[in-house]
């Protein structure tokens, strides 16, 4: 079976100080760490537990800057056959769409049998570039999955729906599979694991090599446009209890108390 | 210039969702401020009882009856909705933003061409061009958002970020035009529905409910948050992290995905306060949260807050509290 698992390169925002920049168009992101998106972290490791299983080979994409060559190495780390990073000045600035663009004309020509992704991304939440490729590639697509059964040349999943209801489906392959956190454990990658694929060549594509125009993919391949972005209004919500940890424990304390918060 | 604005009605084992009654209410104030026709498309089987009970708070209903649109089935409704949709010019069209639609949401922009925003908590109009404001970077910063000369808008809408329609008075038109399905298979069939297991705690049930989340980081000795549950005299839940890392199983999970609850107090521990999670609590009526992030969204929602330490506030609580016993 021949997997691919596409991989997000994403700032850690989940408890950094964010400011608004100069153009009201983004955040500075110059202070933020990057990391692979929590939930592509899923994906990757489902790709490899599916080789395992059925025997193939997993070949790990990424559109993003050439800082993200780490994800990519410790995805060879996690068990990956292959890794090619989609990198290009012209790449900035793309949307969902463009990005499901570059990849769908990445993988379009490559033999696949599934794709997997994370079904959305702590960065812009979309929860688009999964459905988006599958559209592309013209081939079915399941999201928000927290189980696959490859069998007989199809596939078994369990989708995720409200209230801790789920669904089972059956898919033909070729398919894109977008997961939920939470599908399996992602291993622990040793240090020795790392070495190993330290030398392991890890190619970039640009424009030219995919094939491209410019005009397909960045701002001008986008369709949405961001006018602006800002951050939500001070003052509302909580009151925050202030003080020593003991101070405002008792505080809290008391106000539990008043309110019925200990029964 | 946008002539209709569409709405998907959402349904699940033959019943209305509530995601259709916020998308038709979003997009009659759109359709308004284009002075565009609001048509609400319902596709199902059996579909004729939806199709009347959408009719009560929207003008126009194209209702399409066919047995395979039973099961919300993204592929099998992408192949109905494509060619409803093909001929009608310039199109807003809306929908929820559940668990059944982000599953067709992405693919079915695509084969209509379609400009897509999802998960959106407000829309406008700005020079006769829709304009939808969304979250982005941990829920912590709001962008708005425009799709350049886009023709065709594939909008999906936050839960409970708008309000339910209600009746126009007058009853709106149902038509029923022939399922656009042809005969292909589908390429992925339903099979059927899975329950989640109950475990030996009800959670929904509970007056307090003591929550953790992702910043208790590698803790998994649970023993200080019990100790605390306990003194408090509520049950220990938690969020999608704590369960992803198999810390606590399933039933324990407060949100969308998990277990809506509605206790008197929700004491969120290192719980950021993602949008699924904030969902399963919204009717609580005294939120308190502690977290290190003074930024993090769950003190948006919370009425009592505490910027720290976990490790350090949590103990101290517990004392305070036994104390005053």
């Amino acid at each position: 079976m021949d997997i691919f698992v596409c991989m997000k390169w994403v700032p850690d925002t989940s408890e950094a100080e964010l400011a608004v920049d100069a153009d009201a168009n983004d955040i500075e992101k110059d202070d933020l760490d990057y990391d692979m998106n929590d939930w592509d972290r899923f994906a990757m490791e489902e790709a490899v537990q599916i080789k395992d299983k059925v025997e193939g080979k997993v070949t790990v994409v990424s559109v993003a800057p050439e800082d993200a060559e780490e994800m990519l190495r410790e995805c060879l780390a996690r068990g990956a056959d292959e890794a090619f990073l989609l990198a290009d000045d012209a790449f900035e600035g793309s949307d969902g769409f463009a990005v499901a663009a570059v990849l769908a004309k990445f993988i379009k020509d490559r033999p696949h049998d599934l794709i997997l992704t994370g079904t959305l991304a702590d960065d812009d939440g979309g929860a688009q570039v999964g459905g988006m490729l599958a559209a592309m590639l013209g081939v079915p697509v399941a999201t928000l999955v927290t189980k696959i059964e490859p069998r007989n040349g199809k596939l078994t999943v369990t989708r995720e729906l409200e209230g801790g209801l789920s669904e089972n489906l059956e898919m033909d392959l070729p398919a894109v599979v977008s997961v939920a956190t939470g599908l399996n454990e992602p291993r622990f990658v040793s240090i020795r694991a790392v070495r190993k694929v330290a030398a392991l060549e890890i190619p970039i594509m640009g424009l030219d090599e995919l094939g491209l125009e410019g005009s397909q993919v960045g701002t001008e391949g986008s369709r949405v446009e961001i006018v602006k972005m800002e951050l939500p209004p001070e003052g509302e919500g909580a009151e925050i209890i202030t003080g020593s940890a003991e101070d405002a424990a008792a505080r809290l304390a008391e106000i539990l108390r008043e309110k019925g918060g200990i029964a | 210039m946008m002539k209709n604005v569409f709405v998907l009605a959402e349904h699940r084992q033959q019943k209305l969702r509530d995601t259709t009654w916020e998308a038709i209410s979003a997009g009659r104030q759109m359709a308004d401020d284009l002075g565009a026709e609001l048509t609400c498309l319902v596709l199902g089987s059996n579909v004729d009882p939806m199709a009347e009970e959408i009719a009560k708070v929207c003008p126009k209903v194209l209702a399409v009856d066919d047995a395979r649109l039973e099961n919300f089935n993204s592929d099998v409704f992408i192949s109905a909705i494509q060619p409803m949709l093909a001929d009608k010019g310039p199109y807003v069209l809306i929908m929820g933003n559940s668990n059944s639609i982000i599953d067709l949401a992405a693919a079915l922009s695509v084969s209509l061409d379609a400009a897509l925003a999802t998960d959106c908590f407000a829309l406008e109009v700005q020079d006769g061009k829709p304009m939808a404001w969304r979250q982005v970077y941990s829920y912590k910063v709001n962008t708005l958002v425009a799709f350049k000369d886009a023709e065709r808008i594939v909008l999906t809408l936050r839960t409970g970020s708008f309000r339910v329609a209600e009746s126009a008075g007058e009853a709106g038109t149902i038509e029923k035009p022939d399922s656009p399905l042809g005969d292909e298979p589908a390429r992925k069939r339903f099979i059927e529905f899975v329950e989640a297991e109950k475990g030996d705690v009800d959670i929904a049930s509970a007056d307090v409910i003591v929550s953790i989340g992702r910043g208790i980081g590698d803790e998994d000795d649970l023993d200080m948050f019990e100790t605390l549950a306990d003194a408090v005299g509520g049950v220990l839940a938690c969020s999608r992290p704590i369960v992803d890392k198999n810390v606590l199983p399933k039933y324990h999970q407060v949100g969308t995905s998990g277990v809506e609850v509605k206790p008197k107090v929700y004491l969120a521990l290192g719980i950021s306060g993602a949008f699924q999670h904030m969902g399963g609590i919204k009717g609580s009526p005294l939120i308190v949260a502690v977290n290190k992030d003074p930024k993090a969204p769950i003190f948006r929602l919370a009425q009592y807050g505490i910027v720290g330490n976990l490790f350090d506030i949590v103990p101290a609580l517990e004392e305070a509290i036994t104390k005053g016993k």
